[in-house]
């Protein structure tokens, strides 16, 4: 549930896979790879009671704005599952590696570069736009619940296929489309702003360990071979998302958590960097914005549910030396500490920020148990076997009744 | 779509009868047939967890003839030929365009380039 582009959907060739998501462009970007996949509503799932043997929400719960509607989901994936079949949820969590989130109920940004282009040329379509509010009328599930990462593999043709796409996305907001205003407003704001959001201007080694990492998760058989993890996971600072359970086997680098050890993590500590960065990364922002937009795409490698990370500044770390210094005590990536940096609290709006909500999606993050005590409560018909933190999110792997 | 998919799919349209949504009825406006690997012991692993009226009418309905047996044979885990008619109807018979019809409400799902859209809309 929730499989966006198919991410998991070719990890085991065992079973037979079915990629559910709520919005249609990113499952026709995993039909065109190849998958079994159809559009739904988790919280109203097309199937009968008890007929799969195995469930995943990867990234997908958090979403989901408020509790009754988190326990919604889960119920409906308990009901889909056969008596012993199990399932598997990841959420991302408050507790990051040394640092947390300031509120659990967040906005975090999302990262428009990609999806500015793709946009800002629709701008002949019919004025299908949602407007964002003002104040808080608009309730936080109608805002961005799925992201539609449109990348740069996407034919022209797919042009009609994503005004479709918007029709049928627009009544539930799945994805915002701001209109030609907002567009410019945003991008005469944004400038610097954007770079604020979404710059992680990092040093270059940092970024290369990252997509040496993303590279490594291509491998097939990582999955097939690894058992769940039930141990805790070694603290690695880079979030590689939900593949990080599968990591454990691997060895994950030291050298991160030698640096963070020595690291001492208080916030005054992390500003000046970030400033001088913020400087640094205008420009490396404007030069990446318009050159990588391709390497955005195989950064990101296609998958969805949950990485604003690295938006592809100074991707190729070139000439950035400043940067390095500042950043090698924190040569850590989080994937999660962009969302971190720039995560604003549900209620905290200003009228700056509330216009770039555009992009935005809502984040219930996790407290430590929370997800256990969720399911504990409320979904009786599941037993939890095991749980765990792993890079950055709390995980539960879960066995249905009877 | 393919026929296995299919045969999980159920209606959810508010206000039904149990088990009121199940099975859609496949209106098919194109339809493809890929060659799929066969897997003997992973069809087989299946045969139990079917409707296999559902799959009989879904099979009918997308225009071949049903070489199906009315009921999965006896001793079907060694019935090589039987399994490999059953795996061509599961998994090698795709719907890409045509809709799916709930039983009881009538309610139409469009299926697009491979893809059932189930949602139902805001006021349902």
């Amino acid at each position: 549930l929730g499989c966006g582009t198919g991410k998991y959907l070719s990890v085991n060739s065992q079973v037979y896979n079915l990629g559910c998501d709520y919005c249609e462009g990113l499952v026709e970007i995993a039909r065109k790879k190849g998958d079994e996949v159809l559009v739904c509503d988790n919280l109203n799932l097309p199937f009968r009671d008890q007929c799969f043997n195995a469930v995943i929400s990867i990234g997908v719960i958090h979403h989901f704005s408020t509790k009754q509607r988190r326990i919604k989901a889960i119920k409906e994936m308990a009901r889909i599952l056969t008596p012993g079949g199990q399932i598997m949820i990841y959420v991302w969590a408050m507790e990051q590696k040394n640092r947390r989130f300031e509120k659990q109920d967040v906005f975090v940004p999302w990262n428009k570069a990609l999806c500015s282009r793709h946009f800002s040329d629709q701008s002949g379509d019919k004025g299908e736009f949602v407007h964002t509010a003002k104040g808080q009328d608009i309730h936080p599930a109608q805002l961005v619940l799925s992201e539609c990462s449109y990348q740069n593999n996407l034919q022209p043709e797919t042009d009609s296929k994503h005004s479709r796409h918007m029709e049928h996305c627009i009544p539930r907001a799945c994805c915002m489309k701001i209109s030609e205003e907002e567009n410019r407003f945003y991008s005469a704001l944004g400038r610097s702003f954007r770079s604020w959001f979404f710059s992680r201007s990092l040093d270059e080694s940092a970024l290369r360990k990252q997509s040496d990492k993303m590279k490594h998760l291509k491998h097939e058989g990582v999955w097939a071979n690894s058992t769940v993890p039930i141990q805790h996971s070694r603290h690695c600072s880079l979030d590689l998302g939900h593949h990080g359970a599968l990591l454990n086997e691997q060895s994950l680098d030291d050298d991160d958590d030698v640096f963070v050890e020595s690291l001492s993590l208080k916030k005054p500590q992390w500003s000046p960097a970030t400033d001088a960065l913020k400087d640094l990364s205008l420009n490396g922002e404007h030069q990446s914005v318009g050159q990588s937009k391709g390497d955005k795409a195989s950064f990101i490698n296609g998958p969805v549910e949950d990485r604003d990370h690295i938006c592809g500044c100074n991707k190729d770390g070139a000439g950035k030396p400043d940067a390095s210094k500042f950043f090698k005590r924190t040569s850590t990536t989080d994937s999660t500490d962009s969302a971190l940096d720039s995560a604003v609290s549900v209620g905290d709006q200003t009228d700056a920020v509330l216009d770039t909500r555009a992009f935005m999606r809502y984040y219930h993050v996790f407290r430590e148990g929370e997800l256990c005590s969720l399911v504990e409560e409320n979904v009786p018909e599941l037993q939890i076997l095991s749980s765990c933190y792993d890079h950055g999110n709390w995980c539960i792997i879960a066995e249905r009744r009877g | 779509m393919k026929l296995l998919t299919h045969n999980l799919l159920s209606s959810h349209v508010p206000g039904l009868r149990p088990g009121g949504g199940f099975p859609l009825r496949i209106e098919a406006a194109e339809v493809r047939v890929r060659p799929v690997p066969f897997n003997a012991a992973f069809v087989s692993r299946l045969v139990p967890r079917l409707r296999w009226e559902a799959l009989r009418e879904a099979a009918e309905s997308l225009g071949r003839p049903s070489e199906l047996p009315p009921e999965p044979l006896p001793d079907y885990e060694a019935d090589e030929e039987f399994l490999r008619r059953l795996h061509h109807v599961l998994l090698e018979v795709e719907v890409l365009e045509g809709s799916l019809q709930c039983p009881d409400s009538g309610r139409r799902f469009p299926i697009s380039r491979g893809v059932p859209n189930m949602l139902l809309s805001e006021d349902q």
